[in-house]
């Protein structure tokens, strides 16, 4: 059984910037693969409901931020979701089922702020 | 100095990606600048789209590829038609380039241009050792290659593919018995133009010793018929024939283009039972496949899948057919301007 090399070319993507340091000046060369452009994102700067719901994610300090953000809007008379959602890991994206739940919120959603 | 830089460079390329295989001249700014120029194009204008891959191609990318492939910037006016008619949709780019098939872009070059840009047109035209020759095609290669894939999204699925997968342009001979290439798609007898369609390898068709032009048409006619050619299930390509001067010499004193189309849509044919038996046929037949069993079937569905090229040297006895590939039905040809 033969195994294919994982370096040749067709594999791997291509990479998308390579530079040249010649002996005069750094020239970056130009890609000359086209890249697919992703779908547009829709952003809705008005939430549907006037709903807060929180989602920390373990960085430090944020689930303090979190709380008192939570308080204040309580005190101003906003509805907030009483439970801070927790996100496993900053590094890594939320599960689907996660993100699926908060596209059907309606309201607004708060996310731990990264450092 | 910068000579191991610049092999340094290569190597970064051939490394990354950024190749068809073979070493590449870096796409250096100030190369694609001029290859710009020389194309009549700013860096960022649009010059096609892959719909389906949501993929925008901008000049520069087609202008980086042209120095990558070895192209000189005076090829850049015949480059830009090719690039347009690389990036017609018609011509089904991602289609060439994923197909079990193993398809190729064969580029054709006829008129004025082939003597003005320095294209071999006789010995060995079908692959000939010339910079204009094996530059351009690679260039279209290279395009199908890095345009095709879809920015690295999508695969090659090739079974066998062919050699012109790396380089395939033909260029007709300046002055010809049936009139320039271009003009079997309605371009004017003294245009420049490149002429771009998907194909497998070119089969060579030896006949030596015949001395009518029917013999040698019943020769390249045969074949088109053999059990093996792709076309036996949908008929939805054509051929190429390329007639170099020896073969022309014989057709030409009995045929003129026209007839010749109509001689080979008639005579080259299979039994229809026999394709099925060996199983060149569905069964049951494809709707569209037009299978008449018991009937005598031609691979082309009609004479217009039929075009000739007149290139190649003299002193020997060959011709050459080259099958189309089924998976684009259109041909492309552009005006140089």
């Amino acid at each position: 059984m033969t195994s294919r090399s994982e370096n040749r070319a067709g594999v791997n993507p291509p990479a998308r910037q390579l530079t040249s340091c010649g002996d005069v000046s750094c020239e970056l060369l130009v890609d000359p693969i086209p890249r697919p452009t992703p779908d547009p994102i829709s952003v809705t700067l008005k939430p549907r409901l006037a709903r807060v719901t929180f989602l920390d994610h373990h960085k430090p300090n944020s689930k303090t931020i979190m709380t008192y953000a939570q308080r204040i809007l309580i005190e101003r008379g906003i509805e907030v979701s009483q439970e801070i959602l927790i996100k496993d890991d900053a590094s890594n994206r939320m599960p689907e089922a996660m993100l699926q739940s908060f596209a059907g919120e309606g309201g607004l959603v708060l996310c731990g702020i990264s450092d | 100095m910068t000579t191991y830089a610049t092999l340094e460079d290569i190597e970064n390329c051939m490394n990354n990606g950024w190749t068809d295989g073979l070493p590449v001249i870096p796409p250096y700014g100030s190369l694609v600048d001029e290859m710009l120029e020389a194309m009549g194009w700013q860096a960022l204008d649009v010059v096609g789209e892959m719909a389906s891959q949501n993929i925008v191609v901008r000049a520069e990318k087609a202008a980086a590829t042209a120095v990558m492939a070895g192209c000189k910037p005076e090829y850049g006016v015949l480059l830009r038609a090719l690039t347009q008619g690389l990036l017609d949709p018609r011509l089904n780019l991602s289609g060439v380039e994923v197909t079990t098939g193993g398809a190729a872009i064969l580029v054709i070059v006829s008129g004025p241009v082939v003597e003005q840009l320095g294209f071999e047109h006789t010995t060995n035209a079908l692959g000939a050792n010339c910079r204009a020759n094996a530059t351009v095609g690679r260039f279209a290669q290279m395009m199908r290659y890095f345009c095709g894939r879809g920015g690295g999204v999508l695969q090659s699925h090739g079974t066998i593919g062919h050699p012109g997968r790396i380089s395939f342009c033909i260029a007709e001979h300046p002055e010809t018995q049936w009139g320039a290439y271009h003009t079997q798609f309605g371009l004017p007898e003294s245009a420049s133009a490149v002429t771009l369609m998907s194909t497998e390898g070119p089969n060579s068709c030896n006949n030596h010793y015949g001395v009518t032009g029917a013999q040698i048409l019943d020769t390249i006619g045969d074949c088109l018929c053999h059990f093996g050619q792709t076309a036996w299930y949908y008929r939805s390509g054509g051929f190429v024939v390329v007639i170099p001067p020896d073969h022309m010499a014989l057709v030409a004193k009995d045929f003129n283009r026209a007839q010749a189309s109509d001689y080979i849509y008639e005579n080259a044919r299979r039994q229809t039972d026999l394709l099925a038996q060996v199983g060149r046929i569905a069964s049951p037949p494809i709707e569209f496949a037009e299978v008449q069993p018991g009937e005598l079937r031609s691979p082309l569905k009609n004479r217009e899948q039929i075009t000739f090229i007149e290139c190649g040297a003299e002193g020997g006895r060959f011709s050459a057919v080259i099958p189309r590939w089924v998976g684009s039905t259109h041909t492309v040809c552009k005006q140089i301007i």
